[in-house]
């Protein structure tokens, strides 16, 4: 999505264009078209399109406001007792390399719990035999 | 850019203590990148600042909020939205952007909640280092890109003095860490340019006008490009 939003007022005057200290505006002019470019890497976010258009066609408030970008999905670990989501499976694999070990899923609310659930295992393994 | 430090909580307490309803506010620029002043910092001070006054026989109310640069007047009307019956704010931004919001909200008090400590750089992650002084008349191109008013003790032109002890300042005893000493860096430096000429050159009295010395410093831009 594009944090820079022009409005219809744009006459393609190229103030904003010529005033931008980052060098963040562009423009082509293309066969019968005008476009103006926006690159929001270089953009330092000072406002002086914004100041400088005398068509007030920059619509700034969107470049402060912007929402999130998703930049990832990952798949998540749950507690196994209560489901609650504690980690991603990534993370666990780093983990359990880093200490040659595998880890319990378990939330920290459950994991005080975790001795008792051994001893349970225990206990039922001793009943067995 | 501009490094800010959380002044004492103790004294932001005492700012805002005859207050019922404080926005704080953050800036997102220079002291966010100094992680004293951002969204994240602003958000931690009304935390702090709610579960100090949680047991105050006066209710306040502690929000927060943030803009991207305090300092910036024209953008502070457009784009910045005070809740009503906020009767003070308090200001995350470097000394600039505490007059400025002043200058905007002219019947509410705007209170510091930094210090404004230095131009800087973050030479590792967490550390700032001053750098600059602003003096208004820059002479890194003579002294290999290290400077002698913001990095030394003494502000000498002509250095080092006698306090330079293997690369370091005598004030290195008093700060409790080591202060390179600035002269010391400017002659290895000079040295690597094979630029030590310019050491030889004997600085005349500065004139500390374009410093401040004459007053507060205005900068007008005007007809100029791309300007």
């Amino acid at each position: 999505m594009s944090f820079f939003k022009v409005n219809e007022n744009c006459n393609g005057c190229l103030a904003c264009v010529q005033n931008c200290p980052a060098s963040a505006l562009n423009y082509f002019d293309q066969e019968k078209n005008r476009k103006i470019m926006h690159n929001m890497s270089l953009c330092a976010r000072c406002g002086h399109c914004w100041r400088i258009c005398p068509q007030d066609a920059i619509e700034f408030k969107v470049l402060l406001t912007g929402r999130f970008d998703l930049v990832k999905t990952l798949d998540l670990v749950h507690c196994k007792v209560c489901g609650e989501p504690i980690y991603t499976a990534s993370l666990g694999e780093t983990v359990s390399n880093e200490i040659h070990n595998s880890i319990e899923p378990l939330c920290p609310d459950h994991k005080g719990a975790e001795p008792v659930n051994v001893w349970k295992k225990l206990a039922a393994k001793r009943n067995v035999q | 850019m501009i490094v800010g430090e959380h002044k004492p909580i103790e004294e932001i307490i005492d700012l805002v203590k005859d207050f019922s309803n404080v926005l704080v506010v953050g800036c997102q620029t220079c002291v966010a990148v100094s992680l004293t002043g951002g969204d994240r910092a602003a958000r931690s001070m009304t935390e702090a600042l709610t579960h100090t006054f949680k047991e105050d026989k006066k209710l306040h109310l502690f929000e927060n909020s943030m803009l991207e640069r305090q300092c910036e007047k024209d953008w502070i009307k457009p784009f910045f939205e005070l809740p009503e019956g906020v009767d003070a704010i308090l200001s995350l931004a470097c000394g600039a952007g505490v007059q400025t919001m002043s200058d905007i909200f002219k019947g509410i008090p705007v209170l510091p909640g930094l210090n404004t400590t230095f131009l800087g750089a973050q030479d590792q992650p967490g550390v700032f280092n001053e750098k600059c002084a602003g003096c208004g008349d820059c002479v890194l191109g003579l002294t290999g890109g290290v400077c002698p008013i913001a990095r030394c003790a003494k502000k000498l032109f002509n250095g080092p003095c006698g306090g330079s002890t293997n690369g370091k300042c005598e004030i290195s005893i008093s700060m409790g860490h080591d202060v390179e000493c600035a002269w010391y860096l400017i002659v290895e430096r000079l040295t690597e340019l094979d630029k030590l000429d310019n050491y030889e050159k004997i600085s005349e009295t500065r004139n500390w006008i374009p410093g401040g010395a004459g007053g507060p410093r205005k900068l007008i831009h005007k007809g100029e490009t791309p300007f």
